[in-house]
């Protein structure tokens, strides 16, 4: 009873059209006037949820993200995939997938990632005489790959979640392989997209030009070694190294490619803070929408379903990604992965599944939902930077969506793809 | 009326074996046997409501009935809980156990009651000793310069700084990664929670200076207990404390297998004489301790000193 | 109203600089000169709670936060019409229970401390109830807006 007033009021107010965020704090709030909790705690964990440490990386990476768009650093990367691949059939989207990866490798963010290879890669294809569409396409389902591809932010959040000490570090490991593996399926499928859809190619520039772009972008490669060594040799936190990516982008910016002044600082901050703070609203609320999740023992009685439907481990592996992925359609990502990391990992871990494995499968299975309607912060992204409406863009990603489906089979089902790095360490 | 059909709710952020835990279900048994059925409790345990700092607020605002903390929250909440927090202030197990077993624990649980909270009983934590990566710690000079990390309480932080080292304030689920890579260079705490957390798989000295033995402390929400009749609060109030001397034998039974764990790994476990260290973390005591009502109780608690000892 | 929003989004870009600076000055302290800062865990956390509640507060005056339009885009304008008055309801309401219930947490956390910033946890909680205002009033202006059949822009 409780239960189904719990998501009826979430469908309802989902439905209306009401802001996600306030959908689920409303359902939190049915919830704890039904079984007779104070309303002021719905407000407590609402916004208690957000006062957590690891959660800065949020804001942080997207702020670096956004620093490194507006520095010219993210444009500089482009020039060096384009330099390297420019010259072959679809070759430029070929250089979107190449470029979203390096750049999300290093933000974490995808919706960074989208924004800022969007914006500098969407204009540059279609100059080239690249459909919009298929540019599109492209920077929004790339732009997930570097979800998988450490450092990234949700990781950090799956091994709060948990609750069971699940090593960061092992995380970002098992990412590597499913990273460079999903990235290169979207480069084939854009490959085979353009060579069916006969799609113009570039010319090589010439090694001098090559190697002028590779020394041009290096101090922006150089981010992503300082963010990893710095981890890793044990100067800052995962959480802490958000914050010097910052720091680091912003003085590259000012003082190395001398594009970025105080006033585009702040207006970074300032959109940075709207896109993080949207993302943490809608944490907060699912913090309030969690507590009421919990106390009905909800994660309890969905993995109880699971197990009566089956014990078969590939058929429980199956039905979890079945139902994150519809759960996944409705919903953002942060949120998700605090909702649902103790509803599935239990259940998950039951048929053997390893904690470390189990965070890579979220990783791309949430991802894929970040670029799929009807709720999709990526896909909006996509849809705002490349300035076309939803449908018109969906209309033909079927051969991209297809891609990230069978990457997920195959990371579902060949746990080696992410154990064999963090066992090797 | 209890929510959730006719059970109470109860907090915890350790996993649903652990000592403290399982206490709390023998209470909520306790309950449900002396009442008919009438009372019940379902413990959440493994944090799945939310840290202990949240949940108390909660608790203390009637969403939800019990809850069982370490007494670092409650000392931002309430003074007088400081004082069984100080570093050195019981000599012994035996030391704390007798003192709040006496009337000192209910008048320190009872000064909860102006902050929402019902104080039902103390729980053991065992006592606290330094773990590292660097070397084994046998006088003050070992420690500094070291990097350790503390929980987010003042207490802590003037403890470790009273010993000459950086005081690192951290998230305990940070404290393993940050401990393999080198960001810190140890913490401190108790062997269960050493064993659980696998620190020990990455600081392999345990120096065991047993410089704190707060306990935890078992609380109701006031806004539930004003539900219950005088005849239930009773009941209430009995359970609880029937249920630390149950603790206290699933505490130390849990202290051995983790020693056992721990000692099988290979960690370097050294005794240390504490008299430089209580010398030094005596003198911050004065920072601590501001009220009347606070200093009685230190001086009650020290003339109990040498009783079993 | 655009003023008002404008100015939260600028606190909150402050607040995100302040607190990349805390992080930094962090690292700095326990890396360089040995002695971490013990007020920086707790005191960018607080900061957070502040920036993300003035930035959301701006995001309902803007129109920028997620929600599924799929309703609204499929009926005709006027049932189109009654629907965002409907959600710019349900916003203002949202806003009403941040504001009561809000001011009631900061007054129940009041005498409780922050550890190591020794401030009341009720300033933690401080831009809730203020924040529920603007929401109110955000929604207010909205609904009154699409009441006269106006636009209401979208940036
Ligand atoms: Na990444
Ligand atoms: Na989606």
């Amino acid at each position: 009873m409780e239960i189904l007033v719990l998501f009826v009021v979430l469908l309802l107010l989902l439905a209306l059209g009401v802001p996600v965020a306030i959908a689920l704090f409303g359902a939190a709030l049915a919830t704890f006037a039904v079984i007779d909790i104070p309303l002021v705690v719905a407000v407590q964990r609402m916004a208690a949820g957000i006062s957590v440490f690891t959660l800065m990386a949020i804001p942080f990476f997207i702020f670096a993200g956004d620093l490194m768009y507006r520095a010219g650093i993210a444009e500089r990367l482009v020039r060096v995939a384009d330099a390297a691949f420019g010259r072959m059939q679809g070759g430029l989207g070929v250089v979107n997938v190449g470029a979203s990866m390096m750049f999300g490798a290093v933000s974490g963010s995808a919706i960074a990632s989208a924004s800022a290879i969007g914006s500098s890669m969407v204009p540059l294809m279609e100059e080239k005489g690249y459909p919009k569409d298929y540019s599109v396409n492209i920077t929004v389902t790339a732009a997930i790959v570097g979800l998988l591809i450490p450092p990234s932010h949700n990781m950090i959040i799956y091994a709060a979640a948990s609750g069971i000490g699940v090593s960061i570090g092992d995380l970002f490991l098992a990412g590597i392989v499913p990273g460079i593996l999903t990235g290169s399926m979207l480069a084939l499928t854009a490959w085979i997209v353009a060579k069916r859809r006969g799609l113009p190619k570039g010319t090589f520039p010439g090694w001098r030009q090559f190697f002028r772009a590779v020394v041009y972008a290096l101090p922006g490669v150089m981010t992503g070694v300082i963010i990893m060594g710095g981890i890793l040799s044990g100067f800052f936190t995962p959480t802490e190294s958000s914050a010097i990516a910052v720091i680091y982008t912003a003085l590259i910016g000012t003082f190395v490619y001398r594009s970025l002044g105080w006033k585009g600082f702040t207006e970074a901050a300032a959109k940075s803070v709207r896109t993080a703070s949207m993302v943490l609203f809608i944490i907060a609320a699912a913090t309030a929408f969690g507590f009421a999740l919990a106390l009905l023992e909800v994660p309890q009685q969905l993995g109880g379903l699971i197990g009566m439907m089956t014990d078969n481990p590939i058929m429980t592996l199956i039905i979890i990604n079945i139902m994150l992925l519809v759960l996944g359609t409705f919903m953002d990502m942060a949120p998700l992965i605090v909702i649902t990391t103790p509803i599935f990992l239990p259940v998950a871990m039951s048929t053997g599944v390893d904690p470390v494995h189990f965070g890579i499968i979220l990783m791309i299975n949430l991802g894929i939902g970040l670029v799929t309607p009807p709720v999709g912060s990526v896909l909006f992204v996509g849809s705002a930077v490349g300035k076309m409406p939803v449908p018109a863009m969906v209309r033909t990603i079927w051969p991209f969506y297809l891609t990230l489906i069978a990457a997920l089979v195959l990371i579902t089902f060949v746990p080696s793809l992410s154990m064999w790095l963090p066992q090797a360490f | 009326k209890p929510r959730l059909s006719n059970v109470f709710t109860s907090a915890d952020t350790h996993v649903s074996d652990y000592p403290t835990v399982q206490a709390v279900e023998r209470f909520g048994q306790l309950l449900s046997e002396r009442t008919n059925g009438r009372l019940g409790l379902k413990v959440f345990a493994g944090g799945q409501l939310g840290n202990e700092r949240d949940t108390l607020e909660v608790t203390a605002f009637g969403g939800l009935d019990f809850n069982r903390v370490n007494l670092a929250p409650l000392n931002s909440i309430e003074p007088t809980t400081r004082v069984p927090s100080l570093p050195f202030l019981f000599e012994s197990t035996e030391h704390m156990r007798t003192s709040l077993d006496s009337e000192i624990g209910d008048e320190i649980l009872a000064t909860l009651e102006r902050h929402g909270l019902i104080g039902l009983c103390f729980y053991d934590s065992g006592a606290r000793s330094f773990y590292n990566t660097r070397g084994p710690i046998n006088t003050p000079e070992d420690m500094r310069g070291l990097k350790l990390r503390v929980p987010g309480s003042d207490l802590y932080v003037a403890m470790v700084k009273a010993l000459g080292a950086d005081a690192v304030p951290m998230p305990l689920d940070e404290v393993y990664q940050s401990l393999s890579q080198g960001v810190i260079d140890g913490a401190e705490n108790n062997w269960p929670s050493f064993e659980n957390g696998r620190h020990y798989e990455v600081a392999t000295y345990y120096s065991l200076t047993r410089h704190l033995l707060a306990p935890e402390a078992f609380v109701m929400s006031k806004v539930s207990w004003d539900k219950l009749s005088a005849e239930d609060q009773a009941v209430v109030r009995q359970s609880a404390k029937d249920t630390v001397p149950y603790m206290r034998t699933l505490w130390d039974a849990q202290v051995e297998k983790s020693m056992k764990v721990i000692a099988d790994a290979g960690v370097e476990v050294n005794e240390v004489d504490p008299a430089p260290f209580t010398a030094l973390m005596t003198d911050m005591w004065a920072d601590f301790i501001d009220t009347p009502e606070q200093q009685a109780l230190v001086d009650r608690i020290m003339a109990m000193r040498g009783g079993n000892s | 109203m655009r003023v008002i929003s404008d100015w939260l989004v600028k606190f909150g870009a402050a607040g995100l600089i302040l607190m990349t600076a805390i992080i930094g000055w962090q690292v700095f302290g326990r890396f360089v000169l040995n002695s971490s800062p013990s007020w920086s865990e707790q005191g960018s956390m607080v900061l957070m709670i502040w920036y993300v509640f003035f930035a959301a507060a701006a995001g309902f005056r803007e129109g920028s936060h997620i929600r599924i339009g799929l309703l609204e885009d499929s009926v005709s304008e006027s049932a189109a019409r009654k629907i965002r008055l409907v959600i710019n309801g349900v916003v203002a309401l949202f806003g009403v229970v941040l504001l009561v219930y809000g001011a009631q947490l900061v007054w129940l956390v009041w005498d409780f401390v922050i550890p190591s910033l020794g401030v009341s946890r009720g300033a933690a909680y401080l831009p809730i109830p203020f924040c529920g205002l603007l929401i109110v009033l955000f929604a207010v202006t909205n609904f009154m807006a699409e009441w006269r059949g106006e636009k209401v822009q979208a940036d």
